[in-house]
């Protein structure tokens, strides 16, 4: 919108001064002021607007009519006011607030949106509670629009952001209006449902329940999910995405702003990547070979009976996962290094890309891992065959071995497998170390760009399980004494910015929940608040 | 009856053909012969983004076929470089546009303001008991539909009652009978 | 049918000399007539010259608002760095109104060469008339007239010797209202849904195809070509300060004489029912009018007594809008016609803004339950509740266009309401 040489522009909103670049429209500058003015159509992530909800209406001194706020550019000396000072635009709100609920179902006890819906936000601010509408509700249905994305028109406010996301972000026109009038609703062409890679996040900016998906249709009330910070582990773009999980199982991964790597959008591979990822037998005790046979045993236990038996020094192949946290793998090089292994593998997934032409530096990477630079940087090196152990030592950190020879492993001398799934590979080890899934741990990755970025844990592994970089300080300190114990996570990242001088001047909390560039320092800047 | 010959249209004037007509012409590729690749150009010639041409060739699919089918909207579609969706959103905007078939002869009874005043509703319940339908129903001979129109800018001459692209005014239901004897098959634009 | 009988008044006929006579259509006919003067007029005239007679003249726009049309063309860049567009607003569609059907129907070489002249007061190199779809009959009298047009060499490459290129083009609608609203004009015309769309920009900043644009109404253009070849203090003869020269009036309703009128404007507005009109048909009296189309509000008999100008309407509580007046007499069922023209609106909502789309569906519901009987005197209360809602906060004003004849209903004829209300249906 603007560059660092734009002009500013000074205005009062609420009797609040605020300094903008000029060209700013009013809605953000009442941000700036500390006032949210409602708004339906409007979307920061959406270049059109329309300024069609007339939900942003503010009054400007010297205009007329109220004006909506989402276009009204700034001026200078302009006076503003909002819903907060200005009864006529408390008037106008809560008018067009009454509108939109004439035909609106009051499903709210069974709408996917209930809890996080603007309409039913606004509608409890303005304060009206009952309907004056005493004549039949104009009855509309619902219908599909995509194979995971179902529309129930009747809750539709006919705001157009869907169809907008898909014209000026997903660059392709195949969501559109159809009819006129109090008859429009949302639709596609008959028999061309959505299939753009990024639709989901039509879901998301749908600020009421209009649009659901079908994955979470009925699955969870707002109030009742819990919702951590994390960074997609689909591919190397790293998206910041919010984890929301109910009883502990991920119902829905949304995306969380950052200007920098993902703006407000998502795909939905990634979407899904995290409720399909710790699918499987997930290890969940620690287990040790007595007799031919895995038995489970205490932590104490294991860690005592593995350090006991431990090769060190006497080399061997490592496996790891570019799934893995930075903190996870660069402690795990400590392992190796007692082992005297030098250093692992990984294998990379690859698909297909696919971009997003109106945030072009979103794109689904073909890089299907999230940490690959960071594990490269760590000194793991990509390959796809499995490292042959001969008749030495194995040791295989967080990759679940689900494709590899079901005899993979058995021929080794000593087999450590520190994984949160049991393939039947896994069942080879010497001893088993449960470490915590996707989701179930803080860490941060290393993305296409170089970027560092923490995610934090949604999810609690399963049974005694515990995060990789956790579980490797403990079999560490149960090898050595005198090691001091790693108590956090950013205790963790900092073992890894003094040991790698890429992360150098980098810590836990300079990254923020933004992430920053590897040797930039400083948290890069996002822009975004 | 498609290569039958048509009169050369000037193309200042290709964007303004009369598309509500009793005779069809039904084709099933619009742009497949000469006549529709001629409209289809001359009506392009005339604007400076392909899309303009887009309510001509609506107008087109229409005059030929009576109705503009979802294939007519790829088509056209694929013709001005626009997604069949958004042909489907503009065509949907527009009452005029038939997006089912209908009658041979689409008669729009206006009941607005003024024509209101002089007894259109009256007007309008004749048309449907001299033609034995129901409102916008085709009827069983598939000659007749009958709808209510909004305003037809014939104000002064209520009521007005358009039939295709013909205009009947002062239409009282004592002369709904003559409207439909003067309905002709096969008459032209 | 046809154009209907002719009226006493002393009146310039400048629109209308014609009508009724099919032989002015034909372009030989025509410029016999005098045609295309103005046009060869303004070959010779550089654009500020031309926007300034018709600035003197003080010609308003004719397809509701009334802004001076000479001010319009002003606003288009002097200084072009690429195409200019006219669009001729013949998209007729406010119930009531039915004039710029008469100028397609009987002139259209009024209207062509008045395109033209306009199209060169704002350097627009190409010219395109909206005509609504249901103009069939009348679109097919303008295409033959452009046709001719053409090949006599008034449009197209060098006109009339002049070195000057100008192109025009014919394109109809197919049944939106708010196609005649200047931005959904615009964005129809475009190839898209008729939607208007918030300004800034202005149309003279990016209009169609995103390029400077004027929209001017049909009976506006045709104003022109004698303004030009007669000068503005010959306009001005007729009319007052403000409202300069002639109108047309269409009338419709209860009238003896219904139909169009072109009127010096400043007639008392009674003079033009009554007397040109006839009065109310059957000897009845009359209860209202609706002065300017159904987007005006309503007048009551003893309210005519105004003159039909601009600021005279106004004056009156009402406005001069197209200038069509609809006459009720006294058996009129107020609540009925006012819940019909809440329906037209509600039909033709484009539907994006909140208050219109679903505000004028609600009223044209209210009044029709009042009508058959399940109305609550607090609908009344709803009702003007109502008005305040659908007035000044939508991109257009169709949600506006009803709230004049429901308020001014409601205001004037309460006693009809309250009558549906306490009595049960009719």
């Amino acid at each position: 919108m603007s560059d660092g040489n734009a002009k500013m522009v000074s205005l009062t909103v609420d009797g609040v001064s605020v300094t903008v670049p000029a060209g700013t429209p009013v809605i953000q500058a009442a941000e700036r002021a500390g006032v949210v003015v409602p708004h339906y159509c409007y979307h920061p992530g959406i270049p059109s607007r329309p300024a069609q909800c007339r939900m942003c209406l503010v009054e400007i001194e010297g205009q007329p009519k109220l004006q909506p706020s989402c276009v009204m550019a700034v001026q200078d000396e302009m006076v503003v006011h909002t819903q907060m000072e200005s009864e006529e635009v408390r008037d106008a709100q809560q008018a067009v607030i009454e509108f939109l609920l004439l035909n609106h179902p009051l499903d709210c006890p069974i709408c996917d949106a209930a809890g996080q819906c603007m309409l039913q936000d606004y509608a409890y601010e303005t304060g009206q509670l009952e309907t004056r509408l005493v004549d039949a509700k104009l009855v509309m249905g619902r219908d599909r629009i995509a194979d995971d994305i179902l529309y129930f028109a009747d809750r539709c406010i006919i705001c157009t952001r869907c169809v907008r996301f898909m014209d000026d972000i997903a660059g392709e026109n195949s969501l559109i209006v159809a009819q006129r009038g109090h008859k429009a609703y949302i639709d596609t062409f008959p028999g061309k449902d959505l299939d753009h890679p990024f639709r989901g996040n039509i879901v998301d900016v749908c600020p009421v329940g209009a649009l659901v998906h079908e994955d979470f249709v009925f699955k969870a009330r707002a109030w009742d999910m819990d919702t951590a910070p994390g960074v997609c582990g689909g591919c190397s773009q790293g998206c910041n995405i919010d984890v929301n999980v109910k009883e502990n199982q991920v119902v829905r991964v949304k995306p969380r702003y950052n200007a920098d790597v993902n703006g407000y959008w998502m795909c939905d591979e990634g979407r899904r990547h995290l409720v399909m990822a710790n699918r499987g037998l997930r290890a969940d005790v620690p287990m040790i070979r007595r007799d031919g046979e895995l038995e489970p045993v205490t932590w104490a236990e294991a860690l005592e009976w593995v350090a006991e038996r431990l090769p060190a020094g006497q080399g061997g192949v490592a496996r790891v996962t570019a799934s893995e946290s930075n903190e996870s793998l660069h402690t795990f090089t400590e392992l190796l290094g007692v082992l005297g292994i030098d250093g692992g593998t990984f294998a990379v997934r690859r698909g297909e890309s696919a971009k997003l032409p109106g945030f072009p530096q979103l794109e689904l990477r073909e890089e299907r891992v999230p940490n690959g630079a960071g594990a490269r940087l760590l000194g793991f090196t990509e390959q796809d065959a499995l490292p042959s152990p001969g008749g030495g030592t194995l040791v295989v950190l967080a990759d679940p071995l689900l494709d590899a020879d079901p005899s993979y492993g058995a021929d080794a001398d000593f087999f450590l497998y520190l994984g949160s799934q049991i393939s039947a590979a896994a069942r080879n080890a010497t001893a088993i170390l449960p470490i915590a899934g996707a989701g179930e741990a803080d860490g941060t990755y290393v993305n296409v760009e170089n970027r560092v970025q923490r995610f934090h844990q949604a999810m609690q592994p399963p049974g005694v399980a515990r995060p990789a970089w956790m579980v490797v300080n403990r079999l560490l300190r149960q090898l050595d004494g005198e090691r001091l114990p790693v108590r956090d996570v950013r205790a963790a990242f900092a073992a890894v910015s003094a040991a790698v001088p890429e992360f150098a001047s980098l810590s836990w909390q300079s990254l923020g929940l933004k992430g920053a560039t590897l040797g930039s320092g400083a948290p890069a800047e996002s822009g975004a608040r | 009856m498609s290569d039958e010959k048509r009169p050369d249209i000037h193309p200042a004037v290709v964007s303004a053909q009369p598309f509500q007509l009793a005779s069809r012409r039904p084709v099933d590729r619009l742009f497949d012969d000469d006549e529709g690749r001629d409209r289809l150009e001359k009506a392009i010639s005339r604007y400076p983004e392909k899309k303009a041409a887009l309510l001509p060739m609506l107008a087109y699919a229409q005059e030929r076929n009576g109705w503009i089918s979802p294939e007519a909207m790829e088509e056209i579609g694929g013709a001005l470089e626009l997604t069949p969706a958004y042909v489907r959103s503009v065509a949907t905007f527009y009452t005029m546009y038939n997006k089912h078939p209908t009658g041979r002869h689409i008669i729009q009874v206006c009941t607005c303001t003024a024509c209101h005043l002089c007894g259109a509703d009256d007007v309008f319940e004749a048309f449907l008991e001299a033609t034995g339908t129901r409102p916008g129903e085709m009827s069983d001979d598939e000659r007749f539909m009958v709808m209510e129109a909004e305003c037809l800018g014939a104000c002064g001459f209520a009521t007005a009652v358009q039939v295709n692209n013909r205009y009947f005014e002062n239409v009282t239901p004592e002369s709904v009978a003559d409207v439909l004897a003067a309905l002709d098959d096969d008459e032209e634009a | 049918m046809g154009f209907p009988h002719s009226h006493d008044l002393e009146v310039g006929t400048i629109l209308s000399r014609h009508f009724g006579d099919a032989s002015a259509r034909r372009l030989e006919t025509w410029v016999g007539m005098g045609g295309y003067e103005g046009l060869k007029k303004a070959v010779g005239m550089e654009a500020p010259e031309i926007t300034a007679v018709v600035k003197d003249s003080g010609l308003r726009g004719r397809g509701g608002a009334g802004f001076p049309t000479g001010l319009k063309w002003s606003f288009m860049p002097q200084e072009p760095n690429g195409p200019h567009y006219l669009c001729c607003n013949a998209d007729e569609s406010e119930p009531g109104a039915f004039k710029d059907r008469e100028i397609l129907r009987w002139v259209p070489h009024l209207l062509i060469e008045g395109c033209l002249i306009a199209a060169r007061a704002i350097r627009a190199q190409h010219v395109y008339v909206y005509v609504r779809g249901e103009y069939f009959p009348y679109t097919k009298i303008l295409n033959d007239a452009v046709v001719e047009a053409y090949e006599a060499g008034y449009i197209g490459s060098d006109i009339l010797g002049s070195g000057w290129d100008c192109e025009l083009t014919v394109h109809i609608g197919a049944g939106a209202y708010i196609a005649g609203e200047e931005t959904g004009l615009m964005s129809s015309l475009v190839g898209g849904r008729a939607e208007p769309r918030v300004k800034p920009p202005f149309p003279a900043q990016s209009g169609v195809f995103g390029r400077p644009t004027t929209v001017n109404n049909v009976e506006t253009l045709a104003a022109v070509p004698m303004i030009l070849t007669e000068g503005a203090d010959w306009y001005r003869q007729w009319g007052t300060e403000k409202s300069p020269g002639t109108k047309l009036w269409c009338c419709s309703g209860h009238l003896e004489r219904p139909g169009t009128y072109e009127l010096p404007l400043g007639v008392p507005l009674k003079d033009i029912i009554y007397d040109v009109c006839g009065g109310v048909r059957a000897g009845r009296k009359l209860k209202a009018v609706i002065p300017g189309g159904s987007s005006t509000a309503l007048l009551t008999a003893d309210e005519l007594d105004c003159p039909s100008t601009y600021e005279g309407l106004q004056e009156a509580g009402s406005s001069l809008g197209t200038a069509s007046p609809i006459v009720m007499d006294e058996n009129t069922n107020m609540v009925a016609v006012i819940r019909r023209t809440a329906e037209f609106y509600a039909h033709e909502s484009c539907g994006q803004c909140v208050q219109c789309r679903e505000g004028t569906a609600w009223v044209a519901k209210i009044l029709h339950r009042i009508e058959t009987g399940g109305g609550r005197l607090k609908d009344i209360d709803i009702l003007y509740d109502l008005c305040e809602q659908l007035t000044g906060r939508t991109i257009c004003v169709l949600a506006d266009s009803v709230v004049f004849p429901l308020r001014s209903s409601l205001d004037k004829f309460r006693a009809d309401y309250e009558a549906l209300i306490n009595g049960g249906a009719r």
